[in-house]
């Protein structure tokens, strides 16, 4: 029996120490209490002052024990359920678990057909949806664009339409108004079977945005009220630009972010107690030269590994990001950024990572960028699972049996392992030159379009309920009735 | 009878040793002819394993589990398809030429070819020129098999080759090479009748020879 002896299971990463942890924690918490944030909301306003907050005009200044507590009040751990039950596809928010998904709202789309840039339409989101739910590293789903063709309201409302009945998968959703949230919600409760059923296994997230510098936006509040009020797990993210909206040094960054996002914590808690939050949010540099959000840039990883540390720290599960690019097509920089990203939020243990499959600084996504992350996610994956270390794994046994000169080919230790200790790539070209030659030289990126050609031929979701269908069609009547009126 | 054979296949592609042998020896006993269950039983479960290796579904640990299942049923089949006059699927010498001590690729080779129902004598390493001809003087394959990892050692081949022609044994027998550093223009340059790029090309081209 072994005795005091540790044990670790996989490859850590750790950045800050607890010291340095503690004075981002208390920067954030003095930041909420002597700068305060402008709360653009009446109702959550009264809110915060009931719970304790100091209200003077619109600005709002949270003591720092009501975030503490607020803090305390919300879950590390819970779970985010297939639509369909099958457990394979539910997201276990927690300690060492790192998620991904796409991201929503650019603008423009790699045509899956023609792989030429243009705006994203309605017709494209069920086939993200059906890609999203085929491919194995990709956990959550998000739509890779902003419907394009469907009243300008209502694009996120077709698009929550649209994804539902092709994924099983948890969706992050977001909304423009609470009426988005409304429809949305009902066609999740539809196919739950009631709002209680759906409380005990939701099976998506809504997702808001206040703005930074220190602004809780009106609508953002709004839809944070309508998910807690309705107990929908909730993601408040902001999205500070390093020397635009926020200071240019990645500690500053981190601290008016978490304060920004713990201003909406604070409000979820004082509504619903125990409602599962994720923290944000996304943060970057503001390229000095280009003037963009770079989603590319080494200082993106880094900062999300400072923001997730401090999310780990104060008890909190964060949205982090990967798998994007700034390059405008599939080449090796879009490969370069979208890897090492993903590996990075893989090792910083980032909950809910996001926007995989954006390119153009977050302007066009490609579900080709994606399906290519897939793969860097299963090998990332394989590396943070790490190195098990046992009687068996250690195999002295059997190296004595083979002996010098023998081989471990026939050996029932290889058979035992070989399929869990190796990694299998799906894209990956690892035949020798003749074979790779026979098979027409494919470059990864031609095997990465047959193979998303491929799953939208062959993939079939799990389908929803007819009586789903029917809310679907119901509610987006109602909201087509609602912007005509 | 096809429920015996449908038998026998399935467990050599499960790599089952001892189901293939113990049904084997049953249809033996029950009269069925030893080129019967080789053709209709070991080897259409040995080439559905090659489809299935081929397509990545099967391994290599899993491909030798089925061979060794086949093997041990040929040793019950061999001596009575000599002595019918029937013939195995042909005979083939592996061995690493001289000089090389790398191996883990050529005894991959032989497994497989064991697997497509060759008899197969692997010489082992460091494998001079003269005892492949003394073995192919003994043995009488069909086939040459020579392998080597180094690019230093791959010149051994086409002493192997030279020696094969001085004997007058060269016409007797097809020669194939592999290894890392070797091409399909070197098995040219040294008049190789074959090159082939893995083991599991390599027993396609055995097997392609042994025919001819």
């Amino acid at each position: 029996m072994r005795t005091n002896y540790r044990i670790n299971s996989g490859v850590r990463f750790e950045m800050f120490t607890q010291d340095q942890l503690e004075e981002l924690f208390w920067g954030a918490l003095h930041v909420l209490e002597y700068t305060g944030l402008d709360v653009m909301h009446e109702e959550a306003r009264q809110i915060l002052k009931k719970a304790g907050a100091w209200v003077e005009g619109t600005r709002v200044r949270l003591p720092n024990y009501l975030v503490r507590k607020s803090l305390e009040m919300a879950p590390r751990s819970f779970t985010l359920f297939a639509r369909d039950g099958n457990p394979e596809n539910d997201i276990h928010i927690g300690p060492g678990r790192a998620h991904f998904g796409p991201g929503p709202t650019c603008v423009q789309f790699i045509d899956i057909e023609t792989q030429a840039r243009r705006p994203y339409l309605n017709s494209d989101v069920p086939l993200v949806a059906k890609v999203v739910d085929a491919l194995p590293n990709i956990d959550f789903c998000e739509s890779l664009g902003t419907v394009s063709d469907v009243h300008h309201d209502l694009g996120a409302l077709y698009e929550f339409a649209g994804m539902f009945p092709n994924t099983s998968k948890p969706i992050v959703a977001w909304s423009y108004d609470k009426y988005d949230s409304a429809g949305i919600h009902e066609i999740a409760v539809a196919e739950a079977g009631g709002q209680e059923a759906f409380e005990q296994r939701p099976t998506y997230v809504h997702y808001c945005e206040p703005l930074s510098p220190l602004i809780t936006t009106s609508e953002s509040v709004d839809k944070l009220l309508f998910a807690a009020t309705h107990r929908i797990p909730l993601i408040f993210t902001p999205c500070p630009l390093a020397g635009g909206t926020a200071p240019v040094t990645a500690a500053g960054i981190i601290i008016p972010a978490a304060a920004e996002s713990w201003m909406g914590l604070t409000i979820a808690q004082a509504v619903q107690p125990g409602l599962p939050f994720i923290m944000g949010g996304v943060l970057s540099v503001m390229d000095m030269s280009a003037m963009i959000l770079a989603y590319g840039a080494p200082e993106l990883s880094l900062m999300m590994a400072g923001i997730t540390e401090l999310a780990h720290y104060v008890g909190l599960p964060l949205w982090q990001t990967g798998g994007c690019t700034d390059s405008k097509t599939f080449d090796a920089q879009a490969m370069i950024e979208g890897s090492l990203s993903c590996y990075f939020s893989a090792m910083t243990g980032g909950d809910l990572t996001h926007d995989v499959g954006y390119t153009e600084s977050a302007m066009t996504g490609s579900v080709f960028q994606l399906a290519a992350m897939d793969e860097a996610i299963g090998y990332t994956r394989r590396i943070t699972r790490g190195i098990e270390v046992n009687e068996d794994t250690l195999a002295v046994d059997v190296i004595h049996n083979v002996g010098p000169n023998g081989h471990y080919l026939k050996e029932k230790h290889t058979r035992r392992y070989f399929r869990s200790e190796f990694w299998y790539p799906n894209l990956h070209d690892r035949r020798n030159f003749e074979e790779w030659e026979m098979m027409g030289r494919t470059t990864l990126k031609d095997r990465t379009i047959a193979r998303v050609h491929d799953i939208l031929v062959t993939h079939n979701p799990s389908s929803i309920k007819p009586e789903t269908e029917q809310v679907i069609r119901k509610v987006l009547a109602e909201a087509e009735a609602r912007v005509r009126a | 009878m096809s429920e015996v054979l449908a038998a026998i296949s399935t467990s050599v592609i499960e790599g089952n040793l001892n189901d293939c042998v113990k049904l084997t020896q049953e249809a033996l006993a029950a009269g069925m002819a030893a080129d019967t269950i080789l053709d209709n039983g070991l080897m259409p479960g040995m080439d559905y394993v090659g489809v299935e290796f081929k397509a990545g579904n099967m391994f290599v640990p899993e491909v030798l589990r089925s061979a060794r299942a086949m093997q041990g049923a040929m040793d019950l089949v061999r001596p009575l398809l000599s002595a019918t006059g029937a013939s195995m699927t042909g005979k083939i010498i592996l061995g690493t030429v001289k000089g090389d001590l790398h191996d883990i690729g050529k005894n991959l080779v032989a497994m497989m070819c064991e697997g497509a129902g060759f008899e197969v004598k692997d010489l082992g390493k460091n494998i001079e020129p003269d005892a492949f001809v003394k073995a192919v003087k003994e043995f009488e394959p069909n086939i040459v098999g020579m392998s080597a990892l180094l690019t230093t050692t791959m010149r051994s081949m086409e002493h192997t080759i030279k020696a094969l022609e001085e004997a007058g044994l060269r016409d007797k027998v097809k020669v194939m090479i592999g290894g890392a550093p070797v091409t399909q223009s070197f098995a040219d340059q040294i008049g190789a009748d074959g090159y082939a790029s893995n083991a599991a090309s390599a027993s396609e081209m055995a097997k392609k020879f042994a025919k001819a």
